[in-house]
């Protein structure tokens, strides 16, 4: 039995036709999916519900999927994101957060999303937790980046 | 030469537009003083022409952008196109008379334009020009003033992106090529020719659409053509008249709904070829469309495709990947709706899409800061 077998996962994607491959990928692996193909439907489902983790592909368009992102991370909710442009095409705030090269492929994506919910039993383990934990280092860039606006 | 009348001052009287107000005292030396700051700061290139289109004063971004000095261009006495203007890029003489900013005497203020221009080095560079007319006080005309700014930058920049367009349009279509080059390779032998069939031709659809966002450089489709190449059996043969009744306003759709209502029609094409109206003589497909306010600035379409004289529909027994992305994807990816009826009499689908000509809802959202 996959160790992703029955986890609750939030994709967004913002093309159809991707979306529909990536849900299937997810299904196989034994997760259960909600899709989220814009936005504004990401933000509400990330805000109302509670997921193991999430898939966030980066450019929705003509946004980004950044403040789902934050939210997700307020949450402590661990992620991923999907991009074609590899850790340069991450806004510099979002560097520790682990990247999942587009084309998608099942197999890197099993391997990233297994690595995700490692980290996040480690997290919880205690105060001394590992710093990798994305949900960490993010926070912690969000603090120096807040502490510098006056 | 109508030279009775000599309204500006002369070029031999002046090296600037202004000396003639220090005859006034103090109060006009400083106001030449200001003035002369700005014209000999401005970015912009200035010229004074008077009524014989002879150039009176330039200031130094001209000075800059022809090569010519003021005093140079005063000592040549001849109207200013003979030295920044005289040659066509082709290399033939440019009489003055064929001249645009001459002709631009301008009886309106700021008549704009663009021009080739010669430096003094013998190069040819593109200018934008504003001319204006001087009146006196009796609004006589006297004179023009030219402003001239060099846009080799904005052509070149231009260019550049005619060239980034052409090598998109060529690296998609390659790119589609090429994965239909490896999907027949991989699946060589191990796959039904009627699959790979099925294969090919959502490669083409997909490939069909994107000619369609080439048209108008990527930033929109037109709505009709999207259904038009949708519809036509291939690339280059026009929609079957006697087969599909198309009509609807029109509209220009964001690349996105464009391409995932191709395929989204494409589906449709076949389901109806292989199993609905288009599978037999008869049969016919009407694709109908309107569009309505939404809200500020926003149209929503509704588009109906209805079959008609085909053989008596039955439901399917299984949801393909037709099925799906119509009812589940498309309203999820424009917040809109979709529904297909496998009425007895013929397969009625139903496509509710919001459409914002830039972007969708929901991109108004504040990008890469914490929400708070």
């Amino acid at each position: 039995m996959s160790a992703l077998e029955g986890r609750r996962v939030l994709l967004v994607e913002d093309e159809s036709l991707v979306a529909m491959m990536v849900e299937d990928m997810l299904l196989d692996l034994g997760c259960e999916v909600v899709v989220a193909m814009r936005l504004d439907k990401a933000l509400a489902y990330a805000r109302s519900e509670a997921f193991d983790f999430a898939v966030l592909d980066v450019n929705l368009g003509e946004t980004r999927s950044y403040p789902v992102a934050d939210l997700l991370c307020e949450r402590c909710t661990p992620f991923l994101f999907a991009t074609g442009y590899g850790q340069r095409g991450l806004d510099a705030n979002y560097r520790g957060v682990p990247v999942l090269q587009k084309p998608y492929q099942v197999e890197p994506l099993e391997h990233l999303l297994i690595h995700l919910l490692t980290c996040e039993a480690q997290s919880r383990a205690g105060p001394d937790a590992t710093p990798s934990c994305q949900c960490r280092a993010v926070r912690s860039q969000f603090e120096a980046v807040s502490a510098q606006d006056p | 030469m109508p030279n009775s009348r000599r309204p500006l001052q002369s070029a031999s009287a002046a090296s600037t537009p202004l000396t003639s107000l220090r005859r006034g005292g103090g109060q006009l030396f400083e106001t030449e003083r200001r003035l002369n700051a700005v014209l000999n700061n401005a970015s912009v290139s200035i010229f004074l022409m008077d009524d014989r289109q002879h150039c009176i004063y330039m200031n130094r971004a001209a000075e800059h952008l022809t090569g010519w000095t003021l005093d140079e261009v005063l000592a040549r006495d001849c109207p200013l196109h003979d030295i920044v203007h005289h040659t066509y890029p082709d290399g033939r003489p440019f009489p003055l008379e064929e001249c645009a900013i001459d002709r631009a005497f301008p009886e309106n203020n700021q008549e704009r334009g663009e021009e080739v221009f010669v430096h003094r080095d013998g190069h040819f560079f593109p200018v934008g020009f504003t001319a204006s007319p001087i009146r006196d006080d009796a609004t006589n005309i006297i004179g023009t003033i030219i402003e001239v700014r060099d846009i080799s930058e904005e052509r070149a920049a231009a260019e550049r992106q005619r060239l980034l367009i052409n090598e998109l349009n060529h690296r998609v279509k390659n790119t589609l090529a090429t994965v239909q080059s490896i999907a027949a390779q991989t699946f060589r032998g191990h796959t039904d020719q009627a699959v790979r069939a099925v294969f090919d031709a959502r490669m083409a659809a997909l490939s069909n659409a994107h000619n369609v966002l080439v048209e108008d450089n990527w930033e929109s489709a037109n709505l009709h053509n999207v259904i038009e190449r949708a519809l036509a059996p291939h690339l280059l043969a026009e929609v079957d008249a006697s087969r599909f009744q198309i009509q609807g306003p029109s509209a220009q759709l964001h690349p996105k709904v464009a391409v995932t209502l191709a395929m989204a029609l494409h589906e449709l094409m076949t389901n109806a070829a292989k199993y609905g109206a288009l599978s037999v003589p008869q049969g016919k497909v009407a694709v109908t469309w309107s569009l309505s306010e939404l809200d500020a600035g926003r149209q929503q379409l509704d588009l109906t495709w209805q079959e008609q004289d085909g053989p008596p529909v039955t439901s399917p027994t299984r949801k393909g990947f037709g099925s799906r992305l119509i009812e589940r994807q498309l309203p999820m990816e424009f917040d809109g709706g979709a529904t297909i009826n496998y009425a007895p009499a013929g397969v009625l689908c139903h496509l509710r899409i919001p459409l914002t000509r830039l972007g969708w809802a929901g991109q108004e959202m504040i990008e890469g800061h914490p929400v708070r």
